[in-house]
């Protein structure tokens, strides 16, 4: 073991986790505004709806986010559709998140007991009062623990854009590995760079439980 | 090879699904080029793919993109007068990517082979790629190539290098266990760590990974291999661009600057075949 591999790589490491985290906040983003969208239809009541939304989850939950970025990225260009790099990495994370997350959502809303939602028709709030202030906050609380573990889950998983060229993490490490012919150093320095990132996002997680206080 | 298929659609289907997908996705950018050679002269930029894990060649040194292939491309893309940009892609994306046209040419060193020539068009040879072997500096078993038998060699899936030593232990009436790893880097570790007792490659890559590590490993000498030589590799229908790319190559070794790279990175200096040579393997 040779520790001046890690600190001469240092900048070369902090750079890459920058792209990591840049990529997969964007993923986590675009993810929820599909999650987000998801949800709704599923929940909406219209059954049109509520197949698409099955449908999505079923296709982007079920192939593996690998084959998912490699189609975006390969076999749309042999149609004549050239996706840059950056957009496929951001639109694969982002498409499969959002199934993940549709479906964290709706088990949130659906663990609000029934009751509240009527009483809250029987009190007189119309219905944007009613999600705004009963149902949102209420579900968001409970949404909080398993999207911390969708977010960290998805930050670890965007180790695979590395197919498309882009030069995060751990692609980064391996670079290191082959350059300096010692992978243990290379990738115990990558591997505490997920570590601390991963270690933010859980504290991010837990400031976030307090502010909204616990869903009990 | 995942995109095979992708013969089977006619232009105008092809056309038609990507007007559809066009509405979907902002600005897209059409695959389409008739003649590879004049559209890097009209955008005065080509754009190259490799590994840059697989040193001396492709090297990322703290995110600079180092080695010969660079060197070379770099020299090669100033006698066309144009600019390079280069992507580093995963080494089972590389050709893929290469069919797909999401660049125009792969500047990873790839070993001329039978198989190979029907598939993809070679330039003329940048480096030597004779297999040889590496082994563990401390280890006194292995003197001669013929000293595997019994033995546990490693090298990297699907490479010629490879298939060569199973092809040299097979005619020499050796045994030996064959371990393959998704790329060398992993067989150089199990090498230091003891797992297998030599790795297989070029030539030139295990020189280079002994010279920066000599405590660890050692070169196996000589090579046992068929002569080979290691080229860029291009699509097939870019013939164009294929024989701008070897008249520069050719002119680098007439001017010295082949001679030149060649000894910043291996050390010495080889004479390489002006023409793409008959494959041996």
């Amino acid at each position: 073991m040779r520790p001046q591999v890690i600190f001469h790589s240092f900048g070369y490491l902090t750079e890459a986790a920058g792209v990591t985290i840049a990529i997969s906040f964007a993923g986590i983003a675009l993810g929820f505004l599909i999650g987000a969208a998801v949800c709704i239809g599923r929940l909406s009541g219209r059954r049109w709806l509520e197949t698409l939304g099955g449908v999505y989850i079923s296709v982007f939950r079920g192939v593996p986010l690998l084959v998912q970025l490699l189609f975006i990225y390969y076999f749309l260009a042999t149609l004549g559709l050239d996706v840059p790099a950056l957009v496929a990495a951001i639109g694969g994370l982002g498409f499969a998140s959002g199934a993940y997350q549709a479906e964290i959502l709706r088990g949130a809303l659906n663990a609000i007991p029934s009751g509240q939602s009527e009483a809250a028709v029987a009190l007189g709030y119309s219905p944007l009062d009613r999600w705004r202030l009963i149902l949102l906050p209420q579900a968001l609380r409970l949404a909080i623990p398993p999207l911390i573990n969708e977010f960290i889950l998805l930050l670890k998983a965007s180790s695979l854009v590395s197919v498309v060229g882009i030069a995060e993490l751990t692609r980064v490490s391996m670079n290191i590995a082959a350059m300096t012919y010692r992978p243990l150093e290379a990738y115990v320095g990558g591997g505490l760079f997920y570590l601390a990132i991963n270690l933010a996002l859980a504290g991010a997680g837990a400031l976030a439980e307090r502010h909204f206080g616990s869903a009990r | 090879m995942i995109f095979e298929g992708n013969r089977r659609f006619s232009r105008r289907s092809v056309l038609k699904a990507s007007l559809a997908m066009g509405g979907a996705l902002a600005a897209p950018r059409l695959a389409f080029a008739d003649d590879t050679l004049a559209e890097i002269k009209k955008k005065g930029e080509m754009v190259v793919a490799t590994e840059m894990q697989f040193p001396p060649f492709d090297i990322s040194d703290n995110g600079v993109y180092k080695g010969v292939d660079r060197e070379l491309i770099d020299a090669v893309a100033k006698e066309m007068g144009v600019k390079v940009s280069y992507l580093d892609l995963p080494w089972t994306s590389v050709l893929p990517g290469l069919e797909a046209k999401k660049f125009d040419l792969c500047i990873a060193p790839v070993t001329i082979t039978k198989e190979r020539m029907k598939r993809y068009a070679f330039s003329v040879p940048i480096a030597d790629a004779t297999a040889a072997l590496m082994k563990r500096a401390d280890d006194k078993s292995i003197n001669k190539p013929e000293d595997i038998g019994g033995k546990t060699i490693g090298g990297q899936k699907g490479t010629a290098q490879l298939a060569q030593i199973k092809a040299y232990a097979d005619g020499k009436g050796l045994k030996i266990d064959v371990k393959e790893y998704v790329d060398n880097n992993q067989s150089y570790a199990d090498l230091a760590a003891g797992r297998i007792d030599a790795s297989v490659n070029s030539l030139p890559n295990l020189a280079y990974a002994a010279a920066q590590r000599p405590d660890t490993f050692a070169v196996v000498l000589p090579p046992f291999g068929q002569p080979t030589y290691f080229s860029w590799v291009g699509r097939l229908d870019d013939k164009t661009l294929l024989d701008a790319v070897n008249a520069a190559l050719v002119k680098l070794e007439g001017d010295g600057t082949m001679a030149k790279i060649q000894k910043t990175w291996f050390g010495q200096t080889t004479d390489l075949p002006k023409t793409v040579p008959e494959p041996t393997i």
